[in-house]
C-alpha cells in the first residue's frame, strides 16, 4: 500500500475540501507525465474520445504522455467539439476558500474544451491556489495575470434551480474533477 | 382594469403595470392564489444560505464599506468614467454605444443583427433587456430570439415578465413548468422531474447556440480601465452565449461601470454571497472582449473574426444620478438580498411587488427612475420593516427610497378639502395635506391616541359598533377584521405619575430617560409600566420623557415632512436627558430605529444624530447590558419559577429590533432568568405598524403571519403550550389575531417573577 509522504499545503487542503463541498471531485497527483496520464483516464473512464486544450502555463511535456493516447483530440472539427464526452484543460489559479478553478477562456480553445462537454478535467498546479477569489485581481498575485486574461472562475459543475429542484449539469458540464499537481 | 374574480385568471402581463391600484390588488389575488408556494420556497432559501454565505466571509463589513465606497466614487465620476470605457473598449477592437432611451439601445443592436445577416441570436439573462423589452423589437424585424437562461426560457414560453431580479421564473414550481411545457410544446416526453425538464430544454437549446449567428448578454459589472465585464451565472449559458457565437453584444445600464478590474475585489465574493447565498456560483466570467475568434468552424459558417458591442444606455440613469433621493439606487448591484429577506416579497414575489421588470424593495425606484413615478405603486408593500438594510451589500437605505417615493406619489395624487381638513385637525404637516386620508389616519396615530384614551369608553365603543367600523374602512381603510386594540383609560404617563415611590433605591448611575412613545402611552401603558418596574427592580432610576410624536407613524406614510418636524421636536425635547448623561430607553423597536438609524435622514445637526444613535437602547436590551455591567445574577432577580405564566415561552423579536442588534439581549435576559425560550425564525410577522390593518393589505398581512403561526405551533408540539411573547406592539397583535391567545411582553414576564 503506498504512503503519501508530501505533507499538503494547507491551502491545497482547504481547497480539496471547498472543491468537494461544490460537488466537484478532486484528486492531489504527483506532478510526473505518467502520473497525470493515469489520473486523466481514471477520471475519463470509458470515454471514447477527449477533448484536449494544451496548456500555456504548465509545460507541454507534462502532458505528453497523455497527448499521446490515440483518443485524444486536440484538432477539433466543430461535430467533436460539440459531441465530446470529456475535455482537459489546465488552470491557471485555484481558489481555496470557494474550490474555483480559474481557466483562460481568451486562449486558443481552453473555453470551449471546458464548457461542452458532460465532464471537465482541470489540472492546476498546488502554488498556483490563492486563499480568496479577490485575490485574482491584484498585480502581485500569479503576476498579475488575472487582471489581463480572459477568464472563468470554475466553482462546481453547471447547475440550475429554475426547474424546481437543484438540477446539476446545465449548459455546461455536469461533473467537474479537479486534478491538484503537488 | 376589472379583474377577474378567480385568481387563476389573472394574467401576469395584465397587471404588471401598477399605476392604477387595482392592478396592484389584482396581482396580489393572483399571487397569493397561484404562485406563493413557490416564491415562499425559493426566496426563503435564498435568504437562508445567504445568512449562512455572508457570515462566511471574514470581512464582510468591510467589504461592505467598500464596496459602498467604490460604487459612490463611480457614480459621482460617471461621466468620466463613462469616457474612459469608451476609449478601452475602442482600443480592444470593439464597438461602443452610448444609448440615450431604450429604444436608441434597441435600433442600435437591430442595425448590428441586421447588417450581419443575423437569424438567430442567443440571449444570457439581461434584466436591461427586459427594461428596454429588446425581444419584441428585434421579433419585430425577423430575428428569432432564444433566451438560454432556463428561467428566461420559462418567461419565453409563458410570455411572462420576471418576477424576481436574478432568478426571474422562481414564481414557478416544478409541476407549473410541467404543465407550462406540455402545453406549448405538445410533447409527450416525461417532465416530471427537475432533471428531465432541463434535459429538455437544454437539448432545444444546445441546438440554437450551435446555430446562432449572434449572442447577447448583459454584464454585472464593467471595468473603464480595460474594458473588462464581469458576468455572474450557474447554468453555462452566458459562457455560451459569449463565447460561441462570431458576435457579442453586451446590454448594460450606465450605472455598472467601475473605475478599474481591480475594484472587482470588492464585489466577485459580496454579489453570489448576497444573491444566491453561494461562495461563488458555478461561472464568474472576467472578459475582455473581444474574444480572439473562435478556431474552429459551427455547421455551416465560415470562421470569422469575432465582433464585439458594448451597448450602454441611460435611460433615465443620469436623471437618477441628479435626484437627491433616487442616485442611492443606481449603487445597487443586483443581489436580490432585499428581496429575499422582506416577508411581504417572499409571500407574493415580483408579480405583485414588482412592475414591469424591476421587483421587490429596490425595484420601485428603478420603475420609478427608467420610467412613470406612478410605475413604482407597488412599492407600497415596502412596510419599511427595514430587514433588508443591514443586507444589502452596498449598503442602501431602501425604505428611505420608498418613504420618498410615497411622498411623491401622495402630491402625485393631488389634494382636496377633505383631505386637507383632516390633515389640519390631525397635525400633518402643511406639505403632506395631500396624502390620502388612509396615511394622515395611520400617521398621526399620536393625536388619535390622544384623543381616544381621553375619551376611552366612547371610542371604544364605537370601534365596535358596525357603521363606526364600516366608515373606518371605507374612509381610513382599516379592515373591519381586525380587532383594534382598545384604548386603555389611563395613559402611561398617568400610570407612571401614580406609580407608588419605589423603596428600593437607585444604584445604577446616572439612571435613564424612557422614550414615552405614542404607541405604548395610548395603546398599552402596561407594557411600559412593567419595563419601568423591571430596570427599577434592578436598580435603575428611570423617568420619563413628555409624550409626544417621534415621526415614526408618519414616516412610514411617505409624509416626511411631518415626520421631520416630529423628529426635530423630539430630538429638542431629549436632548437636556442627553446632557445629563442619561441612556434612553425605548419600549417600542420600531421607534428605536428612529432614533438609531431614521434620524439621520430628518435631523441636520451630525452631534445630534449621533449623540441620539448612540445612547438609545431598546429596555431589555439595558437591562442585559447594566446587569451585565455591574453584575447582578439575573436568575436570582427574576427567578423563572416564580412567574405564574410557567417557564415555557415563544418569543418573537420585532423587525426593526433585530435591524437595531437589539433583539438577542431580550433572549439572553429571559434565558439568564431561567425560561425555556423558543424564537421565531420568520423576518417579520407581517402586520408590520399599520399595513396589516389596511383593508387593502389585509389577506397578505395575514398570508405572511401563517409561517410565524406555523413556527408557534411547531415549537408547541413538545411539551405543550407556551406563553408567546413579542416586543413591538404591532407583533403583539398580529400574534394575538393569529393565535387567538393573550400575548406578553418580555418586561411584563419578567415582572410576573416578582411575586412575593
Amino acid at each position: 500500500m503506498a504512503t503519501t509522504f508530501v505533507t499538503t499545503h494547507p491551502l491545497v487542503e482547504q481547497f480539496e475540501a471547498s472543491a468537494k463541498a461544490a460537488v466537484a471531485t478532486v484528486e492531489i497527483i504527483d506532478r510526473t507525465p505518467a502520473a497525470l496520464r493515469d489520473a486523466i483516464w481514471r477520471a475519463a473512464g470509458d470515454a471514447n474520445r477527449v477533448l484536449f486544450a494544451p496548456p500555456q502555463d504548465l509545460p507541454a511535456e507534462l502532458f505528453a504522455e497523455f497527448a499521446r493516447d490515440p483518443r485524444v483530440v486536440s484538432q477539433p472539427s466543430a461535430e467533436e467539439l460539440v459531441n465530446t464526452p470529456a475535455g482537459v484543460t489546465e488552470a491557471f489559479a485555484g481558489v481555496a476558500r470557494t474550490g474555483s478553478v480559474c481557466v483562460d477562456v481568451g486562449y486558443q480553445r481552453t473555453g470551449m474544451a471546458s464548457l461542452l462537454a458532460p465532464l471537465h478535467i482541470a489540472v492546476v498546479a498546488a502554488e498556483t491556489i490563492v486563499p480568496q477569489p479577490r485575490d485574482l485581481f491584484r498585480d502581485d498575485v500569479l503576476g498579475g495575470k488575472g487582471l489581463t486574461r480572459s477568464f472563468v472562475f470554475i466553482t462546481g459543475p453547471s447547475a440550475t434551480a429554475d426547474m424546481g429542484p437543484l438540477v446539476r449539469g446545465v449548459h455546461g458540464p455536469h461533473r467537474l474533477h479537479i486534478l491538484v499537481l503537488r | 382594469m376589472a379583474a377577474p374574480v378567480n385568481p387563476i385568471d389573472i394574467q401576469p402581463r395584465q397587471v404588471a403595470n401598477k399605476s392604477d391600484k387595482k392592478a396592484l390588488l389584482a396581482a396580489i389575488r393572483m399571487t397569493l392564489g397561484v404562485q406563493s408556494a413557490a416564491i415562499r420556497r425559493n426566496t426563503q432559501t435564498f435568504n437562508r444560505n445567504r445568512y449562512t454565505a455572508v457570515a462566511r466571509i471574514a470581512d464582510y463589513d468591510a467589504l461592505k464599506d467598500r464596496a459602498r465606497k467604490t460604487k459612490e466614487n463611480a457614480i459621482a465620476n460617471l461621466p468620466e468614467l463613462l469616457r474612459q470605457l469608451e476609449a478601452s473598449v475602442r482600443a480592444n477592437g470593439g464597438h461602443f454605444f452610448l444609448a440615450k432611451t431604450a429604444a436608441d439601445a434597441n435600433q442600435y443592436i437591430r442595425d448590428v443583427l441586421v447588417k450581419h445577416d443575423v437569424k438567430l441570436v442567443v440571449k444570457g439573462k439581461s434584466i436591461t433587456s427586459e427594461e428596454t423589452r429588446l425581444n419584441h423589437s428585434l421579433e419585430a424585424v425577423g430575428i428569432k430570439v432564444a433566451e438560454s437562461d432556463l428561467a428566461e426560457f420559462i418567461l419565453q414560453v409563458a410570455d411572462e415578465q420576471p418576477s424576481h431580479i436574478i432568478a426571474p421564473a422562481l414564481h414557478y414550481s416544478r409541476e407549473r413548468i410541467t404543465a407550462l411545457f406540455k402545453r406549448k410544446f405538445q410533447t409527450n416526453l416525461p417532465l416530471d422531474t427537475g432533471e428531465e425538464l432541463t434535459r429538455f430544454a437544454r437539448e432545444i437549446l444546445r441546438q440554437q447556440f450551435i446555430a446562432a449567428d449572434a449572442g447577447i448578454s448583459g454584464a454585472n459589472l464593467i471595468a473603464a480601465d480595460s474594458g473588462s465585464l464581469m458576468l455572474v451565472e450557474s447554468e453555462g449559458n452566458i459562457r455560451m452565449t459569449t463565447t460561441l457565437p462570431p458576435l457579442h453584444v453586451a446590454i448594460a445600464g450606465i450605472e455598472k461601470v467601475v473605475p478599474s478590474r481591480a475594484d472587482f475585489q470588492s464585489f466577485i465574493e459580496l454579489l453570489p454571497a448576497s444573491a444566491t447565498g453561494q461562495p461563488l456560483t458555478s461561472y464568474v466570467s472576467i472578459l475582455r472582449p473581444p474574444l480572439p475568434a473562435p478556431s474552429f468552424a459551427a455547421p455551416g459558417k465560415g470562421t470569422k473574426p469575432r465582433e464585439f458591442h458594448l451597448v450602454l444606455i441611460d435611460n433615465g440613469r443620469s436623471r437618477m444620478r441628479e435626484d437627491s433621493v433616487l442616485h442611492e439606487a443606481l449603487y445597487c448591484i443586483r443581489c436580490s438580498a432585499c428581496l429575499n429577506v422582506c416577508a411581504n416579497f417572499e409571500t407574493v414575489g415580483g408579480h405583485a411587488f414588482g412592475g414591469e421588470t424591476y421587483s421587490g424593495g429596490i425595484g420601485g425606484s428603478w420603475e420609478a427612475g427608467t420610467g412613470k413615478l406612478m410605475n413604482a405603486r407597488f412599492s407600497e408593500l415596502c412596510t419599511g420593516c427595514s430587514r433588508c438594510v443591514p443586507q444589502c451589500p452596498v449598503r442602501i437605505d431602501i425604505p428611505w427610497l420608498n418613504q420618498n417615493l410615497r411622498q411623491r406619489m401622495n402630491h402625485e395624487d393631488g389634494t382636496s378639502l377633505t383631505k386637507s381638513l383632516f390633515g389640519s385637525l390631525t397635525g400633518s404637516a402643511p406639505q403632506d395635506k395631500s396624502a390620502p386620508l388612509p396615511k394622515q389616519f395611520f400617521a398621526n396615530y399620536h393625536e388619535v391616541g390622544k384623543w381616544g384614551t381621553r375619551f376611552a369608553s366612547l371610542a371604544n365603543g364605537s370601534s365596535h359598533m358596525p357603521l363606526a367600523r364600516k366608515f373606518m374602512q371605507n374612509a381610513l381603510g382599516v379592515d373591519s377584521r381586525r380587532e383594534l386594540p382598545a384604548f386603555p383609560p389611563k395613559t402611561w404617563e398617568q400610570l407612571f405619575r401614580e406609580e407608588p415611590r419605589v423603596e428600593k433605591a437607585a444604584t445604577i448611575e446616572p439612571g435613564i430617560a424612557m422614550l414615552t412613545d405614542t404607541f405604548t402611552n395610548y395603546g398599552s401603558p402596561e407594557r411600559g409600566m412593567a419595563a419601568v418596574r423591571v430596570l427599577r427592580a434592578i436598580g435603575v432610576d428611570v423617568e420619563l420623557t413628555p409624550s409626544i410624536p417621534d415621526g415614526r407613524a408618519a414616516m412610514s406614510q411617505g409624509m416626511i415632512d411631518t415626520a421631520r418636524e416630529q423628529a426635530r421636536a423630539m430630538a429638542t425635547m431629549l436632548r437636556p436627558y442627553l446632557d445629563s448623561g442619561r441612556k434612553i430607553a425605548v419600549v417600542e423597536p420600531s421607534v428605536l430605529a428612529m432614533l438609531r438609524f431614521d434620524c439621520k435622514h430628518l435631523l441636520d445637526d451630525e452631534a445630534t444624530i449621533a449623540a441620539l444613535a448612540s445612547n438609545s437602547f431598546e429596555a431589555l436590551q439595558l437591562v442585559w447590558d447594566m446587569a451585565t455591567e455591574v453584575g447582578i445574577d439575573l436568575s436570582a432577580a427574576f427567578p423563572a419559577a416564580k412567574s405564574r405564566f410557567g417557564t415555557r415561552l415563544f418569543y418573537h423579536a420585532h423587525c426593526q429590533q433585530r435591524t437595531c442588534s437589539a433583539a438577542s439581549q431580550t433572549i439572553d435576559v429571559l434565558r439568564a432568568a431561567g425560561f425555556d425560550v423558543v424564537t421565531s425564525s420568520v423576518e417579520c410577522c407581517g402586520m408590520a405598524g399599520s399595513f396589516g390593518y389596511k383593508r387593502d393589505f389585509y389577506e397578505l398581512s395575514m398570508a405572511v403571519g401563517a409561517d410565524l403561526f406555523a413556527q408557534v405551533r411547531d415549537a408547541e408540539q413538545d411539551g405543550g403550550p407556551r406563553i408567546l411573547v413579542a416586543s413591538g406592539i404591532s407583533c403583539h397583535e398580529q400574534l394575538m389575531g393569529g393565535m387567538g391567545r393573550t400575548v406578553l411582553h418580555p418586561a411584563e414576564v419578567l415582572l410576573s417573577t416578582l411575586r412575593k
